[in-house]
Order: structure tokens, then sequence, then C-alpha cells
């Protein structure tokens, strides 16, 4: 393993804190930036986000050029009060009304490349209670002041929520340490320094997003992990500590079906990279046994392991990019012009 | 003289243009757990917006109490206080995460005192939008150590080892609107313990119950005789006691306020609980103990002060109408070093106390506009005579 990275491409939060810098270097660079939030029933979490992220980033600080809510169908007042407080909001399956429609959060981010204006975009997750625009400005940071720097992923202290009113003080990453982090130790050892991989929040620039895929649901973390590390390396990655994040605890049940999602996210980019050679096609469905009544019942899940492609295969997409990606055609080094 | 009065309607709009930063500040603030006696994070919190907004000094008295001053034009001019205390009710293992709807702002302390401390770091800001500029330094105090125990020790600190005169204050709280406070009671806050020895337990069936002492006194309370003038009450304000519904209680304790607008009626009143306590005491061969845990002298602004009647002007041009009542806060404090001061509300709020309290929004933009006006009038000379 590759040890430098962790020491080379590793950034607290504070480092990024001169806000008159980013800006100015973001000015400098002639850089446009976008903001989005997946969401799905965020009613009580989106409106201070939004409002939190406005008043520093954008009134206070020109850093961020726009917000934009990605909804998966809220049937609660999501929309409406992101609207109320100022963000662009859009129901995902608005987007591309002629393809098949999905939900999911990847869903939602894929679609966000197209609706978004933005050179650099950032996603953060809309559940998130103690929210403070350093999840914005520290993702930022490596992506504006270092130049081989494209893909930049949170990592924190996770406390987690426990019933209305009280919070434990350590705890979550299960599905990290249980999955993911032994996955990429027997197979990825270089990754296994990447403290976070399925944190909510990361930035990149959108010639990076363009070109992978993004699965639909769970998943969507993992593979862009593996996506960019094996089309430009580990060096254009960063990672940044954001101190404290408050989320909501999910039970074991849903962790599971999580840890599902990414396992099969994992073995079938291991396949299609032809990493291993698997004969019998994967199931796709998640069994998890209740006792009822005396009885065990089976809850069944299907999850289907479905991805969007590389956005910059879809033609609306391109030509609605064609000015930006004329201007572009090698950003990144060892990447090849997609429009040829 | 009152050119400034005009101008006031004309502000609400532009305040609420910047609204996302009043409701950054209250909730970046008011997030921060701040119990009485353990406000150092939430001090820090309170400099760092401060300084952001560029006040032209930020730094602590040497009680902790954080201070932010944006300069005024005149040399000679004293300053004008505007104060919001920074203490709650709520330890820091209760969840602070607020909650924002289309209209509302929820969660701990959020009225009592967040929104106070938010708008008082947003107020640089404010008046620079507005384009304000006083003759007389402006300095912005969340004092700590105001509730409770605490018995207003940050802003007593600073008042007394403030050492030039000050012209005239203003103390905000989150609500509610229309409030004017400008007469303090003279209060005395305490505590009754009953204690019993659980020593020989066993032996005794019918040991005293702590719980049942303590009714006792209540009762004993209840049949004072209090004036209606000088105007005065009781307050059984706290109680609590026991261990498990099976177990004769060995503990309780009552937390009560004595308020009246005499102080003279304080102190008699309290002697009365006192002798109540001793007797209960001897009577039932219990440990009871009355400890005092603060108090304040009755002080005042007269109605047709030029302060009081500036504030009424300031509200009545907002569509605000002024409800006046005793406030044993901050106010006092100033009232009792003869500053000139007054206690308004920022916005309408339900649920004061607890967890789920809420804010509404819209109204606080046009409750920052009063504390504007005041602070102009007091600019204005208000205070001056």
């Amino acid at each position: 393993m590759n040890k430098s990275w962790i020491d080379n491409n590793t950034f607290h939060y504070s480092k990024f804190s001169d806000l008159h810098r980013l800006v100015n270097e973001k000015q400098r660079k002639n850089l446009t930036i976008s903001l989005c939030l997946p969401t799905l029933n965020e009613e009580k979490t989106i409106a201070k986000e939004i409002l939190i992220m406005k008043s520093e980033l954008m009134t206070r600080y020109p850093l961020i050029d726009e917000i934009v809510v990605v909804d998966s169908g809220s049937t609660d007042k999501t929309r409406e009060i992101a609207r109320g407080y100022g963000a662009d909001v859009y129901e995902a399956s608005e987007i591309f009304p002629h393809l098949d429609k999905f939900v999911g959060k990847g869903e939602n981010l894929w679609k966000a490349l197209y609706i978004t204006k933005g050179d650099i975009i950032v996603y953060l997750d809309a559940d998130i209670k103690n929210i403070h625009h350093r999840f914005a400005y520290a993702l930022l940071g490596p992506l504006i002041l270092y130049d081989r720097i494209k893909y930049v992923k949170a990592f924190y202290d996770r406390p987690i929520a426990i019933g209305k009113s009280k919070i434990r003080p350590t705890g979550g990453g299960r599905v990290t340490e249980l999955v993911v982090r032994p996955l990429f130790s027997l197979f990825f050892p270089d990754l296994t320094q990447i403290l976070q991989p399925l944190s909510g929040e990361y930035a990149g620039y959108r010639e990076i997003f363009e070109h992978i895929p993004f699965p639909i649901g769970y998943g969507v973390e993992t593979s862009m992990i593996l996506d960019i590390y094996e089309k430009w390396g580990l060096d254009v990655i960063a990672q940044v500590d954001l101190d404290r994040r408050i989320h909501r605890n999910r039970d074991t049940k849903a962790l599971g079906r999580m840890a599902f999602a990414i396992l099969q996210t994992f073995i079938e980019r291991k396949i299609k990279l032809g990493l291993v050679d698997y004969k019998e096609k994967l199931y796709d469905e998640m069994i998890q046994f209740n006792l009822v009544k005396g009885e065990y019942k089976p809850d069944i899940y299907k999850i289907v392991g479905l991805e969007r492609p590389p956005i910059i295969e879809i033609s609306e997409y391109r030509k609605k990019f064609k000015r930006a990606l004329q201007k572009r055609p090698h950003a990144i080094a060892g990447e090849t012009d997609v429009l040829g | 003289m009152s050119d400034y009065l005009e101008k006031l309607p004309g502000f609400v709009d532009t305040i609420k243009s910047i609204q996302e930063t009043v409701i950054t500040n209250i909730v970046l603030i008011g997030q921060t757990p701040a119990p009485t006696f353990k406000e150092k994070q939430r001090t820090s919190i309170f400099m760092e917006r401060l300084a952001e907004f560029q006040v032209d000094e930020c730094t602590t008295d040497g009680y902790r109490n954080p201070i932010g001053i944006i300069k005024g034009t005149s040399e000679s001019k004293p300053p004008i206080f505007v104060v919001a205390h920074l203490d709650t009710i709520f330890d820091k293992d209760v969840d602070h995460y607020y909650s924002i709807q289309e209209n509302t702002i929820m969660g701990a302390g959020i009225i009592d005192n967040s929104v106070g401390v938010g708008v008082l770091a947003s107020l640089p800001e404010i008046f620079r939008r507005l384009g304000l500029r006083f003759e007389s330094d402006i300095v912005l105090a969340g004092v700590i150590q105001s509730l409770g125990k605490g018995n207003l020790r940050g802003i007593r600190h600073l008042l007394k080892t403030w050492t030039t005169p000050i012209r005239g204050a203003v103390c905000i709280e989150g609500a509610e609107l229309g409030r004017l406070n400008y007469y303090a009671d003279g209060m005395i806050r305490c505590e009754i313990d009953c204690n019993i020895s659980p020593v020989g337990g066993f032996k005794h069936k019918f040991k005293p119950n702590a719980i049942l002492i303590i009714n006792e006194v209540i009762n004993q309370i209840m049949q004072l005789r209090l004036p209606q003038k000088p105007r005065s009450r009781v307050i059984i304000g706290k109680t609590s006691g026991g261990f498990k519904h099976g177990m004769i209680a060995y503990d309780a304790s009552l937390g009560l306020e004595i308020q009246s607008n005499s102080d003279k009626m304080v102190k008699s009143i309290f002697n009365s609980i006192k002798d109540i306590v001793e007797g209960t005491s001897h009577e039932y061969e219990v440990d009871l103990k009355l400890n005092t845990l603060s108090n304040i002298h009755a002080a005042k602004l007269q109605f047709n002060h030029p302060l009081v009647k500036s504030a009424v002007n300031v509200m009545k041009k907002l569509d605000l109408t002024p409800v006046s009542g005793p406030s044993e806060s901050e106010l006092s404090i100033f009232l009792s070093r003869n500053i000139p001061s007054i206690t308004l509300g920022i916005t309408r709020g339900e649920n004061h106390h607890q967890q789920n309290a809420r804010v509404e929004i819209e109204p606080i933009f046009t409750g920052i506009t009063q504390i504007i006006g005041v602070i102009m009038a007091i600019d204005n000379g208000a205070c001056d005579e």
C-alpha cells in the first residue's frame, strides 16, 4: 500500500476557513460552483441546509453560484420549503422524462449533472442535523487550491441521534467497517486510506462526474470511488475531516440492505474490470427473516443493481454542455476526449 | 427629532432581505448548548460570529462575558448597550439541533434566548445594510450566568467593572414581540430542601415523608396574607422529591420566587417564609433548609421617561401594541444602577421553556426594527435628560 496518499491528500476543514482566499482563487480560475442536495422527505432539515449555505457561501462570500434540490418524490413539504428558501427545486422524474424512471439517491445525483451549471459540483446529504457551511467550503478547498485534486470526500466523527432528544457520542460507520473496509483491504488496499468511503458528502469537477456511471441506489458512493480510482488513480482524490456529523440512526436491517447494494455494486465492478470471473448470475433479492407469532417469515427486498451510464453518453447533455466540453477536451491527465 | 421614526417601516424589508444571515446566526449560536455556568462553547461561537461581521472590537471582560463594540462617530457620547443573555435552561446532552419549517424555527432554547443572541450577533451586518452609523459606541454584550442560580452574575460583573458612564441600554429576549418592560420587581428566589435521614429506616414504619413536609410548607405559604399594595406575590415554581411509588420520600425540594414592587415587602414575605420553614422543621423534627439562590432590587423608569415614550412611539409606528409588565432580567441590574433601559421581545413563540419551543420567523424582522428604532432614539438623546 502506498501510504503517502493519506499523508498528502488528507486535510482538516480548518485549513480552508479563509473564505476570502477561496473566493479569490475561484474567481481567478473563472470557476462556477453548484451545490446539489438530493432529497426524499427531508422537511425537517432541508431549510437549515439551504439557509446556512445561502447566507455564508452565497450572500456573504460568493463561493457557491447555485443551490439545487433534486427530489425523489417527497410526500412531505420538502420541495415547498426548499423553494420557499430560495433553492432551485426539481423532481428527478421530470429530468430526462423520456428515460426509464428510477428512484434512488444515485439517480438524483446523476440527473443533477444535467440541471446544474457549475464546473464543480458539491453533493451534500440533506439530513445533516448539525449542518455548517464548512461541509461545503472544506470540500471545495482542495479542489480550488490544488490543481491536481479533482474529487474530495468527507470524513468525520460520527455521533448518532438516538431517540428524539439524546445523542450518543460515538457510533455509525458500521457498514464501512464491516463491509467496505474488508473488501477494500482484500482487493484495493490503497483505498483503505479513504477513511469514510460511504460518506454522503463529496465534491468534484464536472469532468470527473460526467465520465463515470452512477448506480441508482446505495452503491453510488462505492462505485464512484472505484471508478475514479480506476480511471484517474488515487492522486486526484482527497479527503477532508469535517469534524462531526449528526445523522439519523438506521436499524441493522436497513444497514443490511445497504450492505447488500454495496456488495452488489462492488462485485459487478470487479466482474466488469475483469478482476474476477464469476460463472453464475448474482441474485438480486435481500432476504431477512422475522419471527412473527412463533413463525419465521422472510422479508424479501428486491435490490436491482441498475446504473446510469456516464452522462457524457447522453446526447441532450452533450448538447447542453457543448461549449464547456470544447473548452476542456483533455482537462484531466490521461483522459481522452469523449466527443473525439 | 423623530425623523428616524419615519424610516423604520422601510427597514423591515431590508432586514428581511438578509433573513438567511439572521437565521443562520440564530441557528449556529442556538445549536451550541449553554447551560448556566457552562457557556464557554457558545461564548466562542458568539465571538466568532461577531468577529466575522467585523465589529471594531471583539473581546471578553474579566468575567468572560463576550462583547463586541461598534465604534460611534462621537468621542464624547457614552456607549449604548444592547444585551442578550447567553445561557439556557437545557443541559448539554439535550438535542439542541433546530428544525426550520416554512415560517418557524423549533428547538431547545430557541425562545430563551437563541433568537435574542442570534439577532445580537446580526446587528453589525444589519446596521451596515441599513447604512446606519451612531454617535455612541454600540456595545453588543452576550452575558453569561443570567438564569436561575446564575443570579445575573454576568451582567452584574460587566456593569460593576465598566468604569465609564453608559448612555442607555436595550435588553433583548426572544419573545414576545410587543413586550415593553421598563420596571423590575424586587425578587428573592429561593429553594426549600427537606432531607430525612434514611438511617434506621427498617425500625421506623412511620417516618416523616419529605414530600408531605414540603406540602405542609406550601399550605402554610398559601395562607400568608399578601397585600395588593405594594403589589406582591409568591410563585411556587418547582418541586421534586422521592424515589419510587412504594417508598417514603427521604428528599424533597421546593423552588419559589417572592416578587413585589417593594423591596421591603419582599424582605418581609421572605422572613415569614423563613419562620414557616423553621417552625415546620421544629414541629416535625426534620432537616428543612431555606436557601436563597438570587435576589434583585425593585427599580423602574417612569412611564413618561423619554426612553419609554420613544419605545412606545417606535412600536406604534411598526403597528405593535406595547404590553408592559415587570421583568426580572438584565433590565433590573441596569435600572438599579440608574441606567435608563428597557427590555424588548423579538418575535412570537410557543412552548417557551420546552424542548419543542417554537418561534415565528416573519415577525423577527419587525422585532429587529423596533430594537434599531430604540437604539436610534437613545442615540438621538432619549436617555440624556
